[in-house]
Protein backbone atom coordinates (compact mmCIF):
# COMPACT_ATOMS: atom_id res chain seq x y z
CA UNK A 1 0.00 0.00 0.00
CA UNK A 2 0.82 3.67 -0.38
CA UNK A 3 0.38 5.82 2.10
CA UNK A 4 -0.73 9.45 1.36
CA UNK A 5 1.12 12.16 2.94
CA UNK A 6 -0.57 14.11 5.95
CA UNK A 7 -2.65 17.35 4.41
CA UNK A 8 -5.65 18.86 6.55
CA UNK A 9 -9.04 18.34 4.72
CA UNK A 10 -11.69 21.13 4.42
CA UNK A 11 -14.89 20.82 3.16
CA UNK A 12 -16.93 24.21 2.29
CA UNK A 13 -20.21 24.71 1.90
CA UNK A 14 -20.09 27.90 -0.81
CA UNK A 15 -17.56 29.33 -3.43
CA UNK A 16 -16.61 32.40 -1.30
CA UNK A 17 -15.81 30.06 1.84
CA UNK A 18 -14.19 27.94 -0.66
CA UNK A 19 -11.68 30.77 -2.21
CA UNK A 20 -11.05 32.35 1.48
CA UNK A 21 -10.11 28.96 2.95
CA UNK A 22 -7.90 28.17 -0.12
CA UNK A 23 -6.85 32.21 0.27
CA UNK A 24 -5.60 31.03 3.62
CA UNK A 25 -3.42 28.17 2.92
CA UNK A 26 -1.48 30.47 1.04
CA UNK A 27 0.33 28.19 -1.77
CA UNK A 28 0.17 25.16 0.77
CA UNK A 29 -3.34 24.21 -0.57
CA UNK A 30 -5.03 22.23 -3.45
CA UNK A 31 -8.51 21.29 -4.39
CA UNK A 32 -9.22 18.26 -4.63
CA UNK A 33 -12.40 16.73 -6.56
CA UNK A 34 -12.65 12.95 -8.11
CA UNK A 35 -8.78 13.04 -6.47
CA UNK A 36 -7.83 10.47 -9.73
CA UNK A 37 -5.00 12.70 -10.62
CA UNK A 38 -4.09 14.51 -7.24
CA UNK A 39 -4.11 11.18 -5.20
CA UNK A 40 -1.90 9.11 -7.81
CA UNK A 41 0.78 11.85 -7.59
CA UNK A 42 0.56 12.29 -3.67
CA UNK A 43 0.86 8.31 -3.44
CA UNK A 44 3.76 8.53 -5.96
CA UNK A 45 5.40 11.61 -3.65
CA UNK A 46 5.24 13.79 -6.33
CA UNK A 47 3.21 16.42 -4.27
CA UNK A 48 2.39 17.01 -0.79
CA UNK A 49 0.22 19.37 0.09
CA UNK A 50 -0.61 20.77 3.42
CA UNK A 51 -4.04 20.75 2.70
CA UNK A 52 -6.87 19.90 0.67
CA UNK A 53 -10.03 21.48 -0.44
CA UNK A 54 -12.90 19.65 -1.51
CA UNK A 55 -15.91 21.42 -3.56
CA UNK A 56 -18.42 18.39 -3.23
CA UNK A 57 -20.80 20.01 -1.05
CA UNK A 58 -21.54 23.20 -2.84
CA UNK A 59 -24.06 23.49 -4.75
CA UNK A 60 -24.34 23.29 -8.13
CA UNK A 61 -20.80 22.58 -9.00
CA UNK A 62 -21.72 18.95 -10.21
CA UNK A 63 -24.76 20.32 -12.45
CA UNK A 64 -24.90 20.91 -16.24
CA UNK A 65 -27.27 23.88 -16.65
CA UNK A 66 -28.69 25.26 -19.82
CA UNK A 67 -28.35 28.84 -20.36
CA UNK A 68 -29.56 31.02 -23.68
CA UNK A 69 -27.02 29.70 -26.49
CA UNK A 70 -25.32 26.85 -24.60
CA UNK A 71 -24.56 25.27 -21.38
CA UNK A 72 -22.13 25.91 -17.99
CA UNK A 73 -20.88 22.77 -16.44
CA UNK A 74 -19.85 22.78 -13.04
CA UNK A 75 -16.18 21.56 -12.42
CA UNK A 76 -17.40 18.76 -9.79
CA UNK A 77 -19.54 16.94 -12.88
CA UNK A 78 -18.47 13.39 -13.01
CA UNK A 79 -16.96 12.08 -16.34
CA UNK A 80 -19.48 9.19 -16.49
CA UNK A 81 -22.40 11.96 -16.42
CA UNK A 82 -20.93 13.65 -19.62
CA UNK A 83 -21.94 10.35 -21.69
CA UNK A 84 -25.28 9.86 -19.29
CA UNK A 85 -27.15 12.87 -19.90
CA UNK A 86 -29.43 12.88 -22.53
CA UNK A 87 -28.39 16.73 -23.57
CA UNK A 88 -24.79 15.91 -23.82
CA UNK A 89 -25.97 12.39 -25.93
CA UNK A 90 -28.11 14.45 -27.99
CA UNK A 91 -26.16 18.20 -28.43
CA UNK A 92 -22.49 17.94 -27.42
CA UNK A 93 -22.05 14.12 -28.34
CA UNK A 94 -18.31 15.57 -29.40
CA UNK A 95 -18.07 15.53 -25.40
CA UNK A 96 -19.59 12.56 -25.07
CA UNK A 97 -17.47 10.55 -27.18
CA UNK A 98 -14.32 11.92 -25.64
CA UNK A 99 -15.71 10.99 -22.11
CA UNK A 100 -16.41 7.56 -22.93
CA UNK A 101 -13.02 6.53 -23.79
CA UNK A 102 -11.34 8.40 -20.72
CA UNK A 103 -10.08 5.58 -18.30
CA UNK A 104 -12.16 3.09 -17.09
CA UNK A 105 -16.07 3.08 -15.79
CA UNK A 106 -14.49 2.84 -12.28
CA UNK A 107 -11.98 5.93 -13.24
CA UNK A 108 -15.49 7.66 -15.15
CA UNK A 109 -17.44 7.59 -11.68
CA UNK A 110 -14.60 9.56 -10.36
CA UNK A 111 -12.33 11.34 -12.33
CA UNK A 112 -13.95 14.91 -12.88
CA UNK A 113 -14.24 17.28 -16.05
CA UNK A 114 -12.54 20.45 -13.85
CA UNK A 115 -9.71 18.05 -12.73
CA UNK A 116 -8.98 16.39 -16.18
CA UNK A 117 -8.90 20.37 -17.47
CA UNK A 118 -6.65 21.81 -14.64
CA UNK A 119 -4.29 18.66 -14.15
CA UNK A 120 -3.30 19.86 -18.04
CA UNK A 121 -2.16 15.95 -19.15
CA UNK A 122 -0.97 16.83 -22.85
CA UNK A 123 -3.03 13.89 -23.64
CA UNK A 124 -5.81 14.26 -21.76
CA UNK A 125 -8.99 13.04 -23.50
CA UNK A 126 -11.56 16.18 -22.51
CA UNK A 127 -9.18 19.44 -23.56
CA UNK A 128 -9.46 18.55 -27.12
CA UNK A 129 -13.21 18.50 -27.58
CA UNK A 130 -13.47 21.38 -25.34
CA UNK A 131 -11.15 23.17 -27.68
CA UNK A 132 -13.21 22.17 -30.42
CA UNK A 133 -16.18 23.26 -29.30
CA UNK A 134 -14.75 26.51 -28.14
CA UNK A 135 -15.61 26.00 -24.57
CA UNK A 136 -14.58 29.45 -22.11
CA UNK A 137 -13.23 28.59 -18.50
CA UNK A 138 -14.75 30.73 -15.72
CA UNK A 139 -11.87 30.77 -12.76
CA UNK A 140 -12.86 32.53 -9.40
CA UNK A 141 -9.73 34.36 -6.90
CA UNK A 142 -10.76 36.39 -3.50
CA UNK A 143 -14.86 35.93 -5.03
CA UNK A 144 -13.90 37.56 -8.06
CA UNK A 145 -14.41 36.02 -11.46
CA UNK A 146 -12.60 35.69 -15.00
CA UNK A 147 -13.05 34.30 -18.15
CA UNK A 148 -10.52 32.88 -20.34
CA UNK A 149 -10.85 30.85 -23.76
CA UNK A 150 -9.59 26.94 -23.19
CA UNK A 151 -7.19 28.05 -25.86
CA UNK A 152 -5.35 30.63 -23.80
CA UNK A 153 -5.47 28.49 -20.45
CA UNK A 154 -3.30 26.14 -21.25
CA UNK A 155 0.54 26.53 -21.00
CA UNK A 156 2.44 23.06 -20.87
CA UNK A 157 2.24 19.31 -19.21
CA UNK A 158 0.68 20.09 -16.33
CA UNK A 159 0.73 23.60 -16.52
CA UNK A 160 -1.79 25.93 -16.66
CA UNK A 161 -2.83 29.72 -15.96
CA UNK A 162 -4.58 29.21 -13.37
CA UNK A 163 -3.32 31.01 -9.73
CA UNK A 164 -2.48 28.51 -6.64
CA UNK A 165 -5.20 30.37 -4.74
CA UNK A 166 -7.63 30.69 -8.28
CA UNK A 167 -10.54 27.70 -8.91
CA UNK A 168 -12.21 26.90 -11.27
CA UNK A 169 -16.15 27.36 -10.91
CA UNK A 170 -17.23 26.52 -14.16
CA UNK A 171 -16.59 25.35 -18.21
CA UNK A 172 -18.84 27.14 -20.62
CA UNK A 173 -19.98 25.69 -23.96
CA UNK A 174 -21.63 27.30 -26.37
CA UNK A 175 -24.36 25.81 -28.78
CA UNK A 176 -23.18 23.79 -32.43
CA UNK A 177 -23.97 26.04 -34.93
CA UNK A 178 -26.38 24.82 -37.87
CA UNK A 179 -24.41 22.16 -39.97
CA UNK A 180 -21.81 21.52 -37.68
CA UNK A 181 -20.25 18.49 -37.52
CA UNK A 182 -17.82 17.09 -35.51
CA UNK A 183 -15.39 13.84 -34.13
CA UNK A 184 -13.11 12.88 -31.55
CA UNK A 185 -10.97 9.95 -32.60
CA UNK A 186 -8.07 8.55 -29.92
CA UNK A 187 -5.84 5.48 -30.34
CA UNK A 188 -4.82 3.72 -27.49
CA UNK A 189 -3.17 0.34 -27.31
CA UNK A 190 -6.17 -1.12 -26.07
CA UNK A 191 -9.48 -0.06 -25.33
CA UNK A 192 -9.88 0.73 -21.36
CA UNK A 193 -7.57 2.39 -19.14
CA UNK A 194 -4.79 3.84 -21.37
CA UNK A 195 -3.86 7.35 -22.36
CA UNK A 196 -3.70 8.75 -25.70
CA UNK A 197 -1.10 8.01 -28.06
CA UNK A 198 -2.24 10.67 -30.47
CA UNK A 199 -6.14 11.94 -30.10
CA UNK A 200 -7.80 14.02 -32.91
CA UNK A 201 -10.79 16.11 -32.36
CA UNK A 202 -12.38 18.03 -35.32
CA UNK A 203 -15.06 20.62 -36.14
CA UNK A 204 -16.53 21.81 -38.96
CA UNK A 205 -19.37 24.09 -39.81
CA UNK A 206 -20.60 24.71 -42.93
CA UNK A 207 -22.83 27.65 -43.97
CA UNK A 208 -25.47 25.72 -45.77
CA UNK A 209 -25.42 22.04 -45.72
CA UNK A 210 -24.01 21.91 -49.65
CA UNK A 211 -21.99 25.05 -49.20
CA UNK A 212 -18.17 25.96 -47.84
CA UNK A 213 -16.88 25.33 -44.78
CA UNK A 214 -17.34 28.54 -42.56
CA UNK A 215 -15.46 27.43 -39.22
CA UNK A 216 -12.78 25.05 -39.01
CA UNK A 217 -10.87 23.30 -35.93
CA UNK A 218 -8.27 20.76 -35.53
CA UNK A 219 -7.40 19.93 -32.26
CA UNK A 220 -3.89 17.47 -31.75
CA UNK A 221 -3.67 15.78 -28.44
CA UNK A 222 -0.48 13.82 -26.84
CA UNK A 223 1.94 15.31 -29.68
CA UNK A 224 2.94 18.47 -28.35
CA UNK A 225 3.42 20.36 -24.99
CA UNK A 226 -0.21 20.38 -24.55
CA UNK A 227 -3.48 19.94 -26.70
CA UNK A 228 -2.65 22.12 -29.86
CA UNK A 229 -4.91 23.53 -32.91
CA UNK A 230 -3.62 23.06 -36.23
CA UNK A 231 -3.35 26.11 -37.78
CA UNK A 232 -1.94 24.94 -41.29
CA UNK A 233 -5.00 22.91 -41.48
CA UNK A 234 -7.70 24.76 -40.09
CA UNK A 235 -6.34 27.82 -42.25
CA UNK A 236 -6.61 25.45 -45.51
CA UNK A 237 -9.90 24.54 -44.51
CA UNK A 238 -11.93 27.41 -43.98
CA UNK A 239 -13.33 29.02 -47.31
CA UNK A 240 -13.61 25.89 -49.45
CA UNK A 241 -16.36 22.92 -50.36
CA UNK A 242 -15.52 20.04 -48.02
CA UNK A 243 -14.26 17.29 -50.64
CA UNK A 244 -12.14 14.68 -49.77
CA UNK A 245 -9.00 15.87 -51.70
CA UNK A 246 -9.09 18.88 -49.30
CA UNK A 247 -9.68 16.63 -46.13
CA UNK A 248 -6.56 14.66 -47.16
CA UNK A 249 -4.37 17.73 -48.04
CA UNK A 250 -5.64 18.91 -44.62
CA UNK A 251 -4.98 16.22 -43.33
CA UNK A 252 -0.89 15.89 -44.60
CA UNK A 253 -0.54 20.01 -43.15
CA UNK A 254 -1.92 18.74 -40.10
CA UNK A 255 1.19 16.70 -39.31
CA UNK A 256 3.15 18.89 -40.05
CA UNK A 257 2.08 21.67 -36.95
CA UNK A 258 2.82 18.88 -34.39
CA UNK A 259 6.06 18.62 -32.60
CA UNK A 260 5.82 15.07 -30.63
CA UNK A 261 8.35 13.09 -28.50
CA UNK A 262 9.04 9.50 -28.99
CA UNK A 263 8.49 7.56 -25.89
CA UNK A 264 6.72 4.29 -24.74
CA UNK A 265 3.72 4.85 -26.54
CA UNK A 266 5.28 5.65 -29.86
CA UNK A 267 8.03 7.28 -31.57
CA UNK A 268 7.72 10.99 -32.69
CA UNK A 269 7.32 9.81 -36.52
CA UNK A 270 4.88 7.48 -35.91
CA UNK A 271 2.68 9.45 -34.36
CA UNK A 272 3.36 12.17 -36.81
CA UNK A 273 2.17 9.80 -39.48
CA UNK A 274 -1.17 8.80 -37.13
CA UNK A 275 -2.09 12.41 -36.56
CA UNK A 276 -2.42 12.79 -40.55
CA UNK A 277 -4.55 9.47 -40.51
CA UNK A 278 -6.97 10.51 -37.71
CA UNK A 279 -7.47 13.87 -39.21
CA UNK A 280 -8.29 12.97 -42.50
CA UNK A 281 -11.08 9.97 -40.76
CA UNK A 282 -12.37 12.40 -38.14
CA UNK A 283 -12.69 15.44 -41.16
CA UNK A 284 -15.02 12.70 -43.07
CA UNK A 285 -16.76 11.62 -40.12
CA UNK A 286 -17.66 14.76 -39.29
CA UNK A 287 -19.11 15.85 -43.03
CA UNK A 288 -20.86 12.54 -42.56
CA UNK A 289 -22.50 13.99 -39.84
CA UNK A 290 -23.54 17.40 -41.15
CA UNK A 291 -25.12 15.22 -44.58
CA UNK A 292 -26.82 12.82 -42.28
CA UNK A 293 -28.93 15.09 -39.82
CA UNK B 1 -6.27 16.14 12.56
CA UNK B 2 -8.80 12.97 12.70
CA UNK B 3 -12.53 13.69 11.55
CA UNK B 4 -15.43 11.86 13.08
CA UNK B 5 -17.67 10.22 10.18
CA UNK B 6 -20.43 8.43 9.25
CA UNK B 7 -20.01 5.26 6.90
CA UNK B 8 -23.15 3.40 6.19
CA UNK B 9 -21.64 -0.06 4.74
CA UNK B 10 -23.72 -2.87 3.83
CA UNK B 11 -26.85 -1.28 5.37
CA UNK B 12 -24.88 -0.80 8.68
CA UNK B 13 -23.87 2.64 10.23
CA UNK B 14 -19.97 2.76 11.16
CA UNK B 15 -18.78 5.97 13.10
CA UNK B 16 -15.42 6.20 13.29
CA UNK B 17 -12.18 9.18 13.60
CA UNK B 18 -10.20 8.92 10.56
CA UNK B 19 -6.90 10.91 9.66
CA UNK B 20 -7.74 12.34 6.41
CA UNK B 21 -4.96 11.07 4.77
CA UNK B 22 -6.59 7.45 4.96
CA UNK B 23 -8.46 6.05 1.58
CA UNK B 24 -11.71 4.05 1.80
CA UNK B 25 -9.64 0.66 0.75
CA UNK B 26 -7.70 1.18 4.27
CA UNK B 27 -10.19 2.60 6.63
CA UNK B 28 -13.18 -0.78 5.33
CA UNK B 29 -9.98 -3.37 5.90
CA UNK B 30 -8.23 -2.16 8.80
CA UNK B 31 -11.13 -0.28 10.99
CA UNK B 32 -14.13 -2.11 9.76
CA UNK B 33 -12.61 -5.45 9.59
CA UNK B 34 -13.89 -5.73 5.94
CA UNK B 35 -10.90 -7.38 4.01
CA UNK B 36 -12.92 -8.50 1.25
CA UNK B 37 -11.88 -5.35 -0.46
CA UNK B 38 -8.64 -5.68 -1.64
CA UNK B 39 -5.97 -3.66 -2.69
CA UNK B 40 -3.84 -4.40 -5.71
CA UNK B 41 -2.36 -1.30 -7.35
CA UNK B 42 -3.37 1.14 -4.91
CA UNK B 43 -3.32 3.54 -8.28
CA UNK B 44 -6.58 3.12 -9.87
CA UNK B 45 -5.43 1.07 -11.97
CA UNK B 46 -6.47 -2.64 -11.20
CA UNK B 47 -9.92 -2.39 -10.00
CA UNK B 48 -9.30 -5.02 -7.03
CA UNK B 49 -10.36 -2.18 -4.82
CA UNK B 50 -14.07 -1.68 -6.56
CA UNK B 51 -16.69 -0.82 -4.05
CA UNK B 52 -19.77 0.60 -4.81
CA UNK B 53 -20.47 4.08 -3.77
CA UNK B 54 -24.22 5.52 -3.91
CA UNK B 55 -24.89 3.58 -6.80
CA UNK B 56 -22.03 3.55 -8.73
CA UNK B 57 -18.74 1.46 -8.86
CA UNK B 58 -15.18 3.49 -7.88
CA UNK B 59 -11.88 2.39 -6.89
CA UNK B 60 -11.93 2.89 -3.42
CA UNK B 61 -8.11 3.37 -3.00
CA UNK B 62 -8.65 6.60 -4.77
CA UNK B 63 -11.49 7.83 -2.36
CA UNK B 64 -10.92 9.58 0.75
CA UNK B 65 -13.04 7.83 3.59
CA UNK B 66 -13.79 11.38 4.41
CA UNK B 67 -15.41 11.96 0.84
CA UNK B 68 -17.17 8.48 1.73
CA UNK B 69 -18.97 10.54 4.74
CA UNK B 70 -22.86 9.97 5.19
CA UNK B 71 -22.17 8.02 2.23
CA UNK B 72 -24.06 4.60 1.10
CA UNK B 73 -21.60 1.87 0.27
CA UNK B 74 -21.50 -1.72 -0.92
CA UNK B 75 -18.63 -3.82 -0.29
CA UNK B 76 -18.19 -7.70 -1.54
CA UNK B 77 -19.30 -8.57 2.29
CA UNK B 78 -22.40 -7.24 1.97
CA UNK B 79 -23.71 -8.78 -1.70
CA UNK B 80 -24.67 -12.57 -0.55
CA UNK B 81 -28.02 -12.78 1.67
CA UNK B 82 -26.30 -14.36 4.37
CA UNK B 83 -25.17 -18.36 3.51
CA UNK B 84 -26.79 -17.95 0.50
CA UNK B 85 -24.35 -16.68 -2.54
CA UNK B 86 -26.25 -13.43 -4.68
CA UNK B 87 -27.01 -15.17 -8.66
CA UNK B 88 -23.60 -13.28 -9.89
CA UNK B 89 -21.26 -14.99 -7.18
CA UNK B 90 -23.03 -18.29 -8.09
CA UNK B 91 -22.78 -18.25 -11.46
CA UNK B 92 -19.01 -17.52 -10.91
CA UNK B 93 -18.57 -20.46 -9.05
CA UNK B 94 -20.46 -22.48 -11.33
CA UNK B 95 -18.32 -21.14 -14.35
CA UNK B 96 -14.80 -21.39 -12.81
CA UNK B 97 -14.75 -17.45 -13.14
CA UNK B 98 -12.83 -17.40 -9.73
CA UNK B 99 -9.33 -19.06 -9.64
CA UNK B 100 -6.70 -17.07 -7.48
CA UNK B 101 -10.61 -14.76 -6.57
CA UNK B 102 -7.84 -11.44 -6.12
CA UNK B 103 -9.94 -9.38 -8.49
CA UNK B 104 -12.91 -11.61 -7.66
CA UNK B 105 -14.76 -9.01 -5.40
CA UNK B 106 -13.93 -5.98 -7.86
CA UNK B 107 -15.56 -8.34 -10.62
CA UNK B 108 -18.75 -9.10 -8.90
CA UNK B 109 -19.36 -5.55 -7.73
CA UNK B 110 -19.27 -4.21 -11.03
CA UNK B 111 -20.93 -6.48 -12.58
CA UNK B 112 -23.57 -6.21 -10.14
CA UNK B 113 -23.40 -2.51 -10.71
CA UNK B 114 -24.28 -3.24 -14.19
CA UNK B 115 -26.78 -5.70 -13.70
CA UNK B 116 -28.90 -3.38 -12.17
CA UNK B 117 -28.87 -0.96 -14.84
CA UNK B 118 -29.16 -2.84 -17.30
CA UNK B 119 -30.47 -6.25 -17.11
CA UNK B 120 -29.89 -8.10 -20.46
CA UNK B 121 -26.52 -6.86 -21.64
CA UNK B 122 -24.45 -8.13 -24.35
CA UNK B 123 -20.93 -9.47 -24.20
CA UNK B 124 -20.05 -6.03 -25.63
CA UNK B 125 -21.34 -4.41 -22.52
CA UNK B 126 -20.25 -6.99 -20.14
CA UNK B 127 -16.60 -6.42 -21.32
CA UNK B 128 -17.13 -2.45 -21.09
CA UNK B 129 -18.44 -2.91 -17.73
CA UNK B 130 -15.91 -4.99 -16.49
CA UNK B 131 -12.55 -3.44 -18.42
CA UNK B 132 -11.87 -1.00 -15.64
CA UNK B 133 -11.64 -4.79 -13.26
CA UNK B 134 -8.01 -6.29 -14.37
CA UNK B 135 -7.68 -10.30 -13.61
CA UNK B 136 -3.86 -12.19 -14.19
CA UNK B 137 -5.88 -15.60 -14.22
CA UNK B 138 -8.78 -16.34 -16.15
CA UNK B 139 -8.38 -14.62 -19.52
CA UNK B 140 -11.82 -13.02 -18.72
CA UNK B 141 -13.95 -15.08 -21.30
CA UNK B 142 -15.17 -17.34 -18.29
CA UNK B 143 -16.02 -14.12 -16.19
CA UNK B 144 -18.23 -12.75 -19.21
CA UNK B 145 -20.03 -16.42 -19.18
CA UNK B 146 -20.54 -16.01 -15.54
CA UNK B 147 -21.79 -12.55 -15.80
CA UNK B 148 -24.56 -13.12 -18.53
CA UNK B 149 -25.66 -16.22 -17.03
CA UNK B 150 -26.18 -14.34 -14.06
CA UNK B 151 -28.25 -11.91 -16.08
CA UNK B 152 -30.52 -14.76 -17.20
CA UNK B 153 -31.02 -16.25 -13.49
CA UNK B 154 -31.71 -12.68 -12.22
CA UNK B 155 -34.33 -12.21 -14.69
CA UNK B 156 -36.20 -15.22 -13.94
C1 LIG C 1 -6.15 4.52 -13.85
C2 LIG C 1 -6.31 5.91 -14.43
C3 LIG C 1 -6.61 6.07 -15.77
C4 LIG C 1 -6.77 7.35 -16.32
N1 LIG C 1 -7.07 7.45 -17.66
C5 LIG C 1 -7.23 8.68 -18.20
C6 LIG C 1 -7.57 8.80 -19.59
O1 LIG C 1 -7.74 7.83 -20.32
N2 LIG C 1 -7.72 10.05 -20.09
C7 LIG C 1 -7.57 11.16 -19.31
O2 LIG C 1 -7.73 12.27 -19.84
N3 LIG C 1 -7.23 11.08 -18.01
C8 LIG C 1 -7.07 9.86 -17.43
N4 LIG C 1 -6.73 9.76 -16.11
C9 LIG C 1 -6.48 10.95 -15.33
C10 LIG C 1 -7.64 11.47 -14.48
O3 LIG C 1 -8.57 10.46 -14.20
C11 LIG C 1 -8.37 12.63 -15.16
O4 LIG C 1 -7.50 13.66 -15.48
C12 LIG C 1 -9.50 13.18 -14.27
O5 LIG C 1 -10.43 13.87 -15.08
C13 LIG C 1 -9.02 14.11 -13.18
O6 LIG C 1 -10.15 14.57 -12.47
P1 LIG C 1 -10.25 14.45 -10.87
O7 LIG C 1 -11.56 15.00 -10.50
O8 LIG C 1 -9.97 13.08 -10.43
O9 LIG C 1 -9.08 15.43 -10.45
P2 LIG C 1 -8.26 15.57 -9.10
O10 LIG C 1 -7.23 14.52 -9.04
O11 LIG C 1 -9.17 15.73 -7.96
O12 LIG C 1 -7.57 16.98 -9.42
C14 LIG C 1 -6.63 17.11 -10.48
C15 LIG C 1 -5.99 18.49 -10.40
O13 LIG C 1 -6.93 19.50 -10.70
C16 LIG C 1 -7.04 20.42 -9.64
N5 LIG C 1 -8.45 20.81 -9.58
C17 LIG C 1 -9.53 19.97 -9.64
N6 LIG C 1 -10.66 20.68 -9.65
C18 LIG C 1 -10.31 21.99 -9.59
C19 LIG C 1 -11.04 23.21 -9.58
N7 LIG C 1 -12.38 23.23 -9.64
N8 LIG C 1 -10.36 24.37 -9.52
C20 LIG C 1 -9.02 24.37 -9.47
N9 LIG C 1 -8.27 23.25 -9.49
C21 LIG C 1 -8.91 22.07 -9.54
C22 LIG C 1 -6.52 19.69 -8.42
O14 LIG C 1 -6.01 20.60 -7.47
C23 LIG C 1 -5.43 18.84 -9.05
O15 LIG C 1 -4.28 19.56 -9.21
C24 LIG C 1 -6.59 8.48 -15.51
C25 LIG C 1 -6.30 8.33 -14.15
C26 LIG C 1 -6.16 7.05 -13.61
C27 LIG C 1 -5.85 6.91 -12.15
S1 LIG D 1 -6.09 -1.18 -5.77
FE1 LIG D 1 -7.45 0.35 -6.38
S2 LIG D 1 -7.39 0.15 -8.51
FE2 LIG D 1 -5.83 -1.20 -7.92
S1 LIG E 1 -8.84 -14.83 -10.56
FE1 LIG E 1 -6.82 -14.26 -10.12
S2 LIG E 1 -6.80 -12.20 -10.74
FE2 LIG E 1 -8.70 -12.85 -11.42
Amino acid sequence: MHLLPKFDFYEPDSMAEACKVLAETKTEGKIIAGGTDIMVNMKKGLLSPKYLVSLAKIPGVSSIEPITGGIVIGPNLIVAKLIEFDLMRKKFNLLSKAASVLGSPLIRNRATIGGNIVTARPAADLPPPLMAMGARVVLMRKGKERELPLDDFFVGPGQTKIKPTEILVKIIVDDPPPFTGWDYVKLMHRNALEIAIVAVAVRITLDSPDGIIKDARVILSAVAAKAIHAVSAEKILIGEKPTAKLFARAASLASTDCTPITDIRGGAEYRCAMVETLTNRALSAALLQIKSK
Amino acid sequence: MKKIITLKVNNKEYEVAVAPNRTLTQVLREDLNLPGTKCGCDMGDCGACTVILDDRPVNSCLVLAVQAHNREITTIEGVADGPNLHPIQQAFVEHGAVQCGFCTPGMVLSAKSLLEKNMDPTEHEIREALSGNLCRCTGYQKIVEAVKSASQTMKK
